[in-house]
């Protein structure tokens, strides 16, 4: 190796190191300036779809990018991640329902309750490794939907909470306003994607890289794994718990679908379709979802057929996400231009 | 210098994306161009386990539509369907219904969804105030529970407890008649499986006192299997058996009860066998089953009501199902109603309709009646009779009397703390 060589090899190191580093002030800089694009957005158009779609976006991409904290960054492939997104719905619906307290109020009581379920949960689970870890908590999710369901006098069973979500207005806010709910929608995904941005650029979130990539290293180094995975177990339960928020205030109920194992295969697939390497592939993976979702149905109603083929396309064809594609593109276009300078 | 083709997204693919994705977003555009037609917006279940829900609601649906537009339409405009499948997921009911009026321009809704969706789609129009049939959800809550009521929400569905109310009565006649009185039941356990069992038995143990359920059965809702149910209920050894089992449960249960001879051993009341979805499918139809009405031609016995099944027979090559009756309940009462108000407009068809009376092939007498105060049907065709394993599979049927279910319909919501 010439000295040359050398020399850039270190540079591109310090590059990687310092690109490593948690930058909070400038992704508190990127978030807002998302938010304030996203919170524009009502005055360029008046298509209503657009709002639904961002929505539906902000639940099931908080709820998609709290699962790739397990999946992608902790090697922990939960199954049963739709629980805590159903305990959400059926938390915040239950609790506007039947205490009438303010909705900043029901909103952290759900996270408290959730994050109580979660602990529990999680205590029993993380203990595990892969297939046994995916199968305990498919049984927990199965254990709440079943609940959910037959426990009729509280939940309303098979039918969901009826009758609606009561919102009083607080603050000036009022959810009952579909624009109100949609700025608040928009502004609690982009504070739970900084947050959870956060959590996977701290020291914290790389020791979670390490626990997936080599768990016995870890615990060598002197790091207890167990406390580790059950602390982002339950970090993740409570921004999956906000997406089911903002799913029960869209719906304006909460169904026991909610809970059920569909919405964490569905979570799953989002993150196959967006990838799990970066931290913004499940983020494309559900606008990509979505998008996917409501078109196919528009068309035809063998939609199961067309997901199908389009996730063996990705899972066979081009076995990565989308973002993972994107960035390895990127990453040889760069190279190239490389090249070419020098 | 030549260029070779790398792998990865090119720019012109990227464009074309791009566009496709404009596309998409510009839709609500492209859809608002025609006023003069009005759209009727339509989410139901069209894949997964009860598809034949959605598409014979689509079929009972269209035959009406051809005929109203061949007429000219509503008020003068025709009448465009959009049904989309919201795959029997809620959340996936109330984001079809909304696009459909938001979106798509649809200016009424024909909700076709069962159980939970059903009341996905009620929170929409109460979000949106879009006129709203409900076309397929029996239960009571949904029109008798005032919490739920809202002006522009009506249903052309039957109702729970309007079945409870004639099978319990029908099913008392038959047991005093008889001296059945040990009873056993079997329902899917869920919602409408518990709910109409206990009604069923309430009104049951109303008329004949002395009847006493022996033995309960709690099979899941698509369970496969009913060995140890059947068995359950033969060590039992009832004189008379419930179930309010439909569709794929009944006639698998069915089939497997045969094996048993359960059917020479009991009286059999099951409330969902006199529809064709099980009455053409089981494969030994035991002689004597009792059976509520969902839909058969031969009753009303009426010349309308067989023209109407046999026109549908000819058009889909198989007979109505209940929902079809149900659905084409909602656009007989809608082009009425816009009659009536002379205009399509939602909140003026609302009015015409509270209280509306219509001809209809599926009356008891040969009417049916949107009853202005809980904006639900009355009056359609309600009844029991036994069954024959050949067409006309169900020849007799005792009519239900209206007169006295509406009196115990009133009895019960004051229990209920309805009214």
């Amino acid at each position: 190796m010439t000295e040359l060589q050398a020399e850039q090899a270190s540079k591109v190191l310090d590059n990687s190191v310092t690109q490593a580093k948690p930058r909070p002030n400038r992704d508190a800089l990127i978030a807002l300036a998302v938010f304030v694009v996203l919170a524009l957005l009502p005055m360029l158009t008046s298509s209503k779809f657009l709002l639904d779609f961002v929505i539906r976006c902000a639940a099931y991409g908080l709820f998609a990018t709290s699962l790739n904290l397990l999946v992608g960054y902790t090697g922990l492939t939960s199954f049963g991640h739709g629980m805590f997104f159903g305990l959400g719905a059926y938390g915040f619906g239950l609790m506007m329902q039947k205490t009438g307290v303010a909705v900043p109020v029901a909103f952290v009581a759900t996270l408290a309750i959730t994050f109580v379920v979660a602990l529990v949960i999680g205590a029993i689970c993380v203990r595990l490794k892969e297939i046994y870890f995916a199968f305990v908590t498919l049984a927990f999710q199965m254990l709440i939907h079943s609940t959910i369901l037959s426990w009729v006098s509280l939940t309303g069973g098979d039918q969901g909470l009826r009758g609606g979500i009561p919102r009083p207005p607080f603050l000036g806010i009022d959810l009952s306003n579909h624009l109100h709910l949609y700025i608040v929608s928009c502004a609690l995904l982009v504070i739970g994607l900084f947050l959870m941005h956060q959590i996977a650029q701290s020291p914290f979130g790389y020791t979670l890289r390490m626990i997936r990539d080599n768990a016995t290293r870890a615990s060598f180094i002197g790091i207890d794994v167990w406390r580790a995975k059950l602390t982002i177990f339950v970090l993740a339960a409570l921004f999956a718990s906000t997406g089911g928020i903002i799913m029960a205030l869209f719906v304006s109920g909460a169904y026991p679908e909610f809970a059920y194992w569909t919405i964490s295969g569905e979570g799953i697939f989002i993150n196959m379709l967006g990838g799990v390497t970066t931290f913004l592939g499940p983020m494309v993976g559900t606008a990509l979802f979505l998008i996917l979702n409501d078109t196919v149905t528009r068309v035809t109603e063998y939609h199961g057929i067309v997901l199908g083929i389009v996730i063996l396309f990705f899972a066979i064809g081009l076995r990565k996400g989308l973002m993972d594609f994107v960035i390895e593109w990127y990453a040889q276009r760069r190279e190239r231009s490389g090249e070419r300078a020098s | 210098m030549t260029r070779t083709r790398k792998p990865g997204i090119s720019r012109r693919s990227t464009l074309a994306l791009m566009g496709a994705g404009a596309v998409t977003f510009a839709a609500p555009w492209v859809a608002r161009a025609q006023a003069k037609t009005i759209k009727v917006g339509m989410p139901t279940i069209l894949s997964g386990r009860v598809a034949q829900l959605g598409t014979s609601s689509r079929n009972g649906v269209m035959l009406e539509v051809e005929k109203v537009n061949a007429a000219g339409g509503l008020a003068g405009r025709q009448i465009e369907m959009v049904i989309r499948d919201s795959k029997g997921q809620p959340q996936e009911a109330a984001r079809v219904a909304r696009e459909l009026v938001n979106t798509d321009g649809c200016e009424l809704l024909i909700d076709a969804e069962a159980s939970s969706g059903a009341f996905a789609v009620h929170e929409v129009a109460r979000d949106l105030g879009v006129l709203c049939i409900h076309t397929n959800s029996e239960t009571s809550a949904l029109t008798a529970d005032p919490k739920q009521h809202i002006p522009n929400a009506f249903r052309t569905a039957r109702q729970g407890v309007h079945d409870s109310i004639v099978g319990g009565s029908y099913a008392a006649a038959i047991s005093k008649a008889k001296g059945l009185k040990k009873w056993a039941t079997c329902a899917p356990d869920y919602a409408y499986g518990r709910d109409t069992t206990g009604e069923f038995t309430l009104y049951l143990k109303r008329f004949a006192p002395d009847v006493e359920i022996i033995s309960e059965s709690w099979p899941k809702l698509f369970q496969p299997d009913y060995t140890e149910v059947v068995t359950k209920i033969l060590q039992a050894k009832p004189q008379a058996l419930y179930s309010c089992l439909w569709g794929g449960d009944l006639t698998s249960y069915i089939d497997q009860a045969n094996i048993y001879a359960l059917f020479t051993q009991m009286e059999v009341f099951a409330v969902n066998m006199a529809d064709y979805t099980a009455l053409t499918v089981v494969k030994n139809l035991p002689k004597g089953i009792h059976s509520g009405n969902r839909y058969i031609k031969t009753y009303p016995a009426t010349a309308e009501n067989a023209a109407w099944g046999d026109a549908y027979k000819a058009k889909y090559n198989e007979y109505p199902t209940n929902w079809s009756w149900e659905n084409a309940t909602a656009i007989m009462l809608l082009a009425e109603a816009s009659k009536k108000a002379n205009s399509a407009d939602g909140k003026k068809l609302a009015e015409a309709l509270r209280g509306l009376k219509i001809k209809s092939p599926f009356g008891a007498d040969g009417t049916v009646t949107m009853r202005a105060e809980d904006q639900t049907l009355i009056g359609y065709a309600i009844g029991w009779g036994t069954t024959i394993p050949q067409e006309p599979y169900v020849p007799e049927v005792k009519p239900g009397d209206w007169k006295t279910i509406l009196e115990l319909e009133a009895e019960w919501k004051k229990s209920k703390g309805y009214t």
